[in-house]
């Protein structure tokens, strides 16, 4: 009997019994979906936990600053930088060309004056800020090239990123709204509010007042969280390139909230080719010369505590399918047991042991895929119904909302695993009913 | 209902209409047949040293009170299980030597069955209870789906083909059962107590169509029954009392 003809017939051995075949595969479904969602939740919890860690960026991510190691800070997540140290094209190209290194973003810093519009807010914004906004301020922007913003920890908050080659628009960080007063649960309100900003330069001939700074007007576009370098605006590496260039041509030290930069990048982004990598890249960084600082120690941690939960669901879910198989094996024992004539029968008309086993073992493997099949779905549907959940408390929170990581790892090794199950579960009863004598067909014990 | 006539136009047909002819009668040989069954921990013997012959293509009826061992001696000759002692020859076949996969082979193309309670599949349709029969010998879909509609119509129920075994009467489950038991071809037949749980009139077509299959396919025919006006028609009758054969 072939596969074909034995799965014909055990579908109709399925039918046979229609309540007990909806019971038994209601078992397996509830334990798949309880198996489903709890990974999939584990999963998504374990995506949003380390891109925390990662503050948005990739998780192999080594900050580089341009200044020399600190020997004693080396294995340090946090290292403290040594004493500066120029950032150059050349050390750029020698780090990019690690083995272990994917990929590298420079970041230029540059000290500026900004003038934020009173009112600092969109006119259509509902509520104006009570407080006074200062006339100027000095801060530093973050320059980095937007094309590889999914390489930096760069996260958006509201808006957008400004365009990679535009010198008229930036984005700025929470930091901004709360230095305003603003809230900064309401990013938007700051969207589309001119903001102009000055690279302040010295002249030695102005005598007592020497500063002087080149005005840009830009335009927000985004609010974003970064952690590429310290500093509150975000914008195209070409601007701030432009403002550290006339800055650095000073003619004297400034005194106070500046300093004339050397380095022709403040730090970089290096991205490692895995987790497991960044503690011999940065070693190896640390060899060229500079200093760097990687979460890795935390992410390590911290990926244990998630494997440690993750098992710990898995193991519930899969107890679950373990009993729902068991579930299967008493539905076939007592099928068999209903059935020893009409197996008989089989064999009285020419079936073979293997093809009376070849169809109960179908039979379980039907079971065991339907439940996983629809148990699978649900528990996608459970999770993603936990997800909004979630998602409404985080942003009532004033928080980013999370995406549900449904694996199709997950969804596949439902349905494969509550089959393979169903197929093991089936085995005994099968073989039993396999071994039933042909005589069985007559009635005759 | 068809008549006889009828039925023996429409087997003939199935003949006909086949390349290949039925499985020429075989011929039974039982020499020293003894078989016995464990009960509450005692041996209970049931065939003792039986020795009898079925000619090729012979229509035997096996009459016997309730217990004598009627089916038990037809499940040793149909193969559902070995003898524990004698021997049992049908056609080229030594039941004693035979067992598993090689039991199987010979059920699915030497024996038709037909139980007293039909052994229908109360799953499958009629139609694909005939099937079945064809499905178990590796016959393409196509060509068993085609076969099996023959067979139902030669007994007379093409038009139950869809319906199953539930929606049938007992002659009519017992017909569907014939056909299925035609399908291989057997040469030989075992029919245990075919009209045992039917009215007179179905007893009587029933009958009138194993008799048909038998004088059309030369195949061996072994009947058994209580009812000693159907075991009368048969060319050979034997008794089955205290575990012996004796001719009736």
């Amino acid at each position: 009997m072939s596969w074909r003809d034995a799965l014909a017939l055990a579908r109709k051995g399925v039918t046979r019994r229609l309540g007990r075949a909806f019971l038994t595969v209601l078992s397996v479904a509830l334990a798949a979906a309880l198996l489903t969602a709890l990974l999939t939740i584990a999963q998504t919890g374990r995506t949003e936990v380390l891109r925390q860690l990662a503050k948005g960026g990739p998780l192999a991510g080594i900050k580089v600053v341009a200044a020399a190691p600190d020997p004693a800070q080396i294995a340090n997540d946090n290292a403290r930088p040594g004493p500066p140290k120029d950032l150059g094209d050349d050390a750029v190209r020698a780090i990019a060309g690690l083995p272990e290194v994917d990929s590298v973003v420079p970041v230029v810093t540059s000290r500026m004056i900004f003038l934020p519009p009173d009112p600092p807010v969109r006119a259509d914004t509902p509520k104006q800020p009570s407080a006074k906004v200062p006339r100027f301020f000095f801060e530093t922007m973050v320059g980095v090239d937007m094309n590889k913003s999914s390489l930096l920890p760069v996260t958006l908050l509201a808006g957008r990123l400004p365009s990679a080659e535009s010198l008229t628009e930036v984005a700025v960080t929470t930091g901004y709204l709360e230095r305003l007063e603003l809230n900064p649960l309401e990013p938007e309100a700051v969207l589309g509010t001119e903001l102009e900003m000055g690279s302040p330069r010295v002249f030695e001939s102005l005598g007592d007042q020497p500063l002087r700074a080149q005005w840009q007007r830009t335009v927000i576009v985004g609010v974003v969280a970064q952690e590429a370098a310290p500093g509150q605006v975000l914008a195209p590496i070409q601007q701030a390139t432009l403002g550290r260039d006339w800055t650095r041509q000073s003619d004297a030290e400034p005194e106070g909230d500046f300093s004339i930069p050397t380095s022709p990048y403040s730090g970089l982004v290096v991205v490692a080719r895995g987790l497991d990598s960044i503690g011999k890249v940065r070693t190896q960084i640390t060899r060229i010369g500079y200093s760097t600082s990687a979460p890795e120690n935390l992410i390590a941690s911290v990926q244990r505590y998630l494997r440690v939960i993750e098992i710990v669901l898995a193991s519930i879910g899969a107890i679950a399918l373990v009993i729902a198989s068991l579930g299967i094996a008493s539905a076939l024992l007592a099928a068999i047991r209903e059935r020893r004539r009409e197996i008989g029968v089989l064999k009285a008309i020419g079936a073979r042991d293997r093809d009376v086993l070849r169809i109960f073992l179908i039979e379980a493997s039907l079971i065991g895929a339907i439940g996983g099949a629809v148990g699978t779905l649900a528990g996608a549907l459970i999770a993603q119904a936990v997800g909004s959940v979630v998602n409404g408390y985080l942003i009532g929170q004033g928080l980013l909302p999370i995406d549900l990581d449904l694996s199709p790892l997950i969804i596949a090794g439902g349905v494969i695993g509550s089959t393979v199950l169903a197929f093991a579960a089936g085995t005994v009863p099968a073989r039993r009913a396999a071994r039933l004598p042909a005589k069985e067909a007559m009635g005759v014990v | 209902m068809p008549n006889r006539a009828a039925c023996r136009l429409r087997l003939a047909s199935v003949s006909l209409s086949t390349p290949r002819p039925l499985e020429s009668g075989l011929a039974i040989e039982v020499r020293g047949l003894t078989h016995s069954y464990r009960s509450d921990g005692r041996e209970l013997r049931v065939l003792g040293d039986l020795d009898f012959n079925v000619e090729p293509g012979g229509y035997t009826s096996i009459t016997g009170a309730s217990g004598a061992g009627k089916t038990t001696l037809l499940t040793l000759l149909g193969g559902l299980e070995p003898p524990h002692a004698g021997c049992v020859q049908v056609g080229s076949y030594d039941l004693r030597l035979l067992s598993g996969d090689d039991l199987a082979a010979y059920r699915r193309s030497s024996v038709g069955f037909v139980f007293q309670h039909s052994g229908l599949l109360e799953t499958l349709t009629a139609l694909e209870n005939v099937e079945l029969a064809f499905t178990l010998s590796g016959t393409s879909q196509r060509r068993r789906r085609h076969k099996a509609k023959t067979l139902l119509s030669a007994v007379g129920l093409s038009e139950r083909a869809i319906h199953q075994p539930a929606q049938l009467s007992g002659g009519e489950r017992q017909r569907v059962a014939i056909a299925r038991a035609l399908a291989n071809r057997p040469g030989l037949v075992l029919a245990d107590e075919p009209t045992g749980n039917l009215d007179e009139a179905s007893a009587e077509r029933v009958v009138a169509l194993l008799e048909e299959l038998h004088a059309t396919s030369r195949c061996t025919l072994v009947l058994i029954t209580h009812n000693p006006s159907i075991a009368a028609r048969a060319d050979q009758r034997l008794l089955l009392t205290g575990g012996k054969l004796t001719p009736a």
